[in-house]
């Protein structure tokens, strides 16, 4: 009867050596880690972080790493604010923040912000939000990281209430944080910040839109492309309102889609849409915006032909050659013509012979110097041999000399043009070498003969 | 199939279609569930080896017998190591077949041969990583050659353990053989040592190895060790 108390007695007394004898070791190693966190080495601090972000779980021993801040110089101790939040245990928050209200150094606060990212509550979202207008871009994008990256389903909510509070440079912030989030709850109050009176607002709104806008919203959407202002921002909202269309993979539907949202706004705002329909492009929008392309009111026809002109295929050259042919305006002529070779030259789907082939019959059709120019610049996005030799003979022309020689030498850019044909570009290049006005050129055509690459400046 | 194949391989080069060799091919896969086919292909390799092929002709037999090669393949394995041409591909299955036959002929290929040659049968007693080839490592860490002693010590810490843990830290003391060698070849040791839990020895080996008169790249590998051994301790 005696036995089995006594080996119960025995198992306990195990355990608890067995937990002693844990909880020791992990002591030595969290020992050895903090003796290493403050090593004037950064490589040896590097060896210690990474055993705090993996190892020596619990709590207590997050304390006592935590404990170790106020001790070290401003590096190390963003570097330990990173690994801290990197553990993901909150029980090293209280420090954390400590750090980040009282630190006067950028970079321990920058860590902060981020570590709250992984180990933050909803609690801290005033001091995110907060951060988001700092003068500091470092902290502005920690800030923005752990806002996107705050785990608690509540933050979308608290986000989007901030966003029509906030001042302007903060909402698009918290537009771009939103649309990171996959907020697709929110999107009624991203389409509403489209019409935003500030231009970054209403841009971080369109954009956030490209990205999580769904095809059922296009219609809401539209309105922020007419608010955008002509130029970048109207750019910018049409290639979102396009990224959303070509979210329906059915061409038909996709311009059904188009063609239905257009109809909710205002007929004589319309039209100021067609670049978006080139954008979005398709057979069944071609029709839709040849007919206004070809209609008889002058000035809507310049909106359709704008439109054909930011087509991303070819389908719409045999239209605006029809355009450029039957015109009597020099205006509309110079319009349509020009649309008609910039579509010619889209890199789409065709391959390099085929669009040859289209920039040889525009070629037939110029009948200006201007327009002969237009089609040999272009005949640059034809990456074959057979394309430089189509331009070279107009070296020998002084008018179309200088074009030429841009075109020859974009041609030689492409080492799988250049290479497998390296004497016949060797002798062009020379020609160009010869002939271009151009210092930039022509340190790029001894370039391209020595073999060398050429950086393009951004 | 496997008779017409063999008999391809009698003329077999760099650029003859591998689907000459089909037979060969799906003898391997037939070896692996009838012994009497692994057997018979076995012989026919062998046989092949001693025949007049190609140099690429004898590496695909040399890949085919590290797939199902016995002791009875060590012998013609072991005349193609000292020539050039054929030395890598047949200490490449004398690595992989099973037995003291193959290491006994890597171990005396690592005595007899010199150069380039002596140095791959070194590593390739370090890739079979049997405790057996300590004694032969130990005495070419001294050897006038120097990129034959720091094979020598490399494959020791390939192989690792007790055994060449004590060669190594032994003659890291006598200055015997290329110290930088020697202590990437004990960090190798301590690391598998790790691997395998044995954390107490190999915490003497990172903390030998720690000290202020070590250079820095040494003294942090120590560290990360340490550091490891205390994390796989807490761990366990």
């Amino acid at each position: 009867m005696l036995r089995r108390p006594i080996s119960l007695l025995m198992l306990v007394a195990f355990c608890a050596a067995a937990v002693t004898v844990h909880a020791d070791a992990s002591d030595d190693l969290v020992d050895q880690i903090v003796k290493l966190l403050g090593h004037p080495d950064r490589e040896f601090r590097a060896a210690a972080l990474e055993r705090v972000r993996t190892d020596a779980k619990g709590a207590t021993h997050t304390l006592t790493f935590a404990a170790q801040l106020p001790k070290l110089d401003a590096s190390a101790r963003a570097a330990l604010i990173t690994a801290l939040g990197d553990r993901g245990d909150t029980a090293a928050r209280p420090a954390v923040l400590e750090q980040l209200d009282g630190s006067p150094d950028e970079e321990v606060r920058t860590a902060a912000l981020a570590a709250l990212g992984e180990i933050g509550t909803p609690s801290d979202l005033p001091r995110l939000v907060k951060a988001l207008a700092s003068e500091s871009a470092a902290e502005q994008e920690a800030a923005g990281t752990a806002l996107t990256r705050l785990r608690d389903p509540s933050v979308v909510k608290v986000l989007a209430a901030d966003m029509k509070t906030a001042p302007p440079q903060v909402r698009g912030k918290l537009i771009e944080v939103l649309a990171a989030r996959r907020a697709t709850g929110e999107l009624d109050a991203i389409i509403a910040a489209a019409m935003d009176d500030d231009a970054s607002v209403r841009t971080a709104a369109m954009n956030a839109l490209g990205q999580i806008g769904k095809p059922d919203q296009l219609a809401t959407m539209l309105p922020g492309v007419l608010k955008a202002a002509r130029g970048g921002e109207r750019d910018n909202a049409e290639r979102n309102v396009a990224e959303v269309c070509n979210r329906i993979d059915n061409e038909g539907q996709r311009g059904d889609a188009l063609i239905a949202a257009l109809d909710t706004v205002a007929v004589a705002q319309r039209d100021e849409l067609m670049p978006l329909v080139g954008r979005v492009g398709g057979k069944r929008l071609i029709r839709f915006v040849a007919d206004i392309a070809m209609g008889d009111d002058a000035s809507r026809r310049s909106f359709g032909i704008d439109a054909l002109s930011k087509w991303p295929d070819a389908s719409p050259a045999d239209t605006l050659l029809e355009i450029a042919n039957k015109t009597t305006d020099a205006a509309e002529r110079r319009q349509a013509f020009q649309a008609y070779v910039k579509v010619c030259a889209i890199r789409d789907r065709r391959n390099d012979q085929q669009r040859l082939e289209r920039m040889k019959q525009a070629m037939k059709e110029a009948r200006t110097t201007e327009e002969k120019i237009a089609v040999i610049n272009r005949t640059r996005t034809a990456y074959d041999v057979e394309a430089m030799r189509f331009v070279r003979p107009y070296l020998d022309q002084p008018e179309f000399c200088q074009a030429a020689c841009e075109t020859i030498v974009e041609l030689a850019h492409h080492r799988q043009v250049r290479d497998p044909n390296k004497a016949e570009f060797d002798a062009v290049l020379d020609q160009v070498i010869k002939l271009s006005t151009n210092d930039e050129l022509v340190e790029r055509a001894n370039r391209y003969k020595r073999g060398e690459t050429w950086e393009r400046k951004k | 199939m496997l008779d017409q194949a063999f008999e391809a391989l009698k003329t077999y080069d760099y650029g003859t279609p591998i689907s000459e060799l089909q037979g060969i091919e799906d003898a391997m896969v037939a070896a692996h569930a009838d012994p009497a086919v692994r057997q018979d292909l076995e012989q026919h390799l062998i046989a092949a080896l001693g025949s007049d092929i190609s140099r690429d002709a004898k590496d695909y037999v040399c890949r085919k017998l590290a797939g199902i090669g016995t002791p009875a393949a060590v012998p013609a394995l072991s005349k193609l190591l000292p020539i050039e041409a054929n030395s890598h591909l047949a200490r490449h299955a004398l690595e992989r077949i099973p037995g003291p036959e193959a290491l006994a002929a890597l171990a005396t290929a690592a005595k007899e041969l010199s150069g380039k040659l002596k140095i791959g049968a070194i590593g390739s007693l370090g890739a079979r990583g049997d405790s057996s080839s300590v004694a032969t490592l130990a005495s070419l860490l001294n050897d006038a050659d120097p990129a034959v002693a720091r094979s020598a010590a490399m494959s020791l810490g390939l192989i690792g353990g007790s055994e060449a843990t004590a060669v190594l830290q032994s003659a890291i003391q006598t200055g015997t053989g290329d110290k930088d060698s020697l202590i990437d070849a004990l960090l190798e040791c301590a690391e598998s040592l790790v691997r395998s839990k044995q954390t107490v020895e190999a915490k003497v080996i990172y903390e030998s190895l720690s000290g202020d008169q070590q250079p820095r790249l040494i003294r942090l590998a120590a560290t990360r060790g340490l550091l490891a051994c205390g994390a796989r301790t807490a761990a366990s």
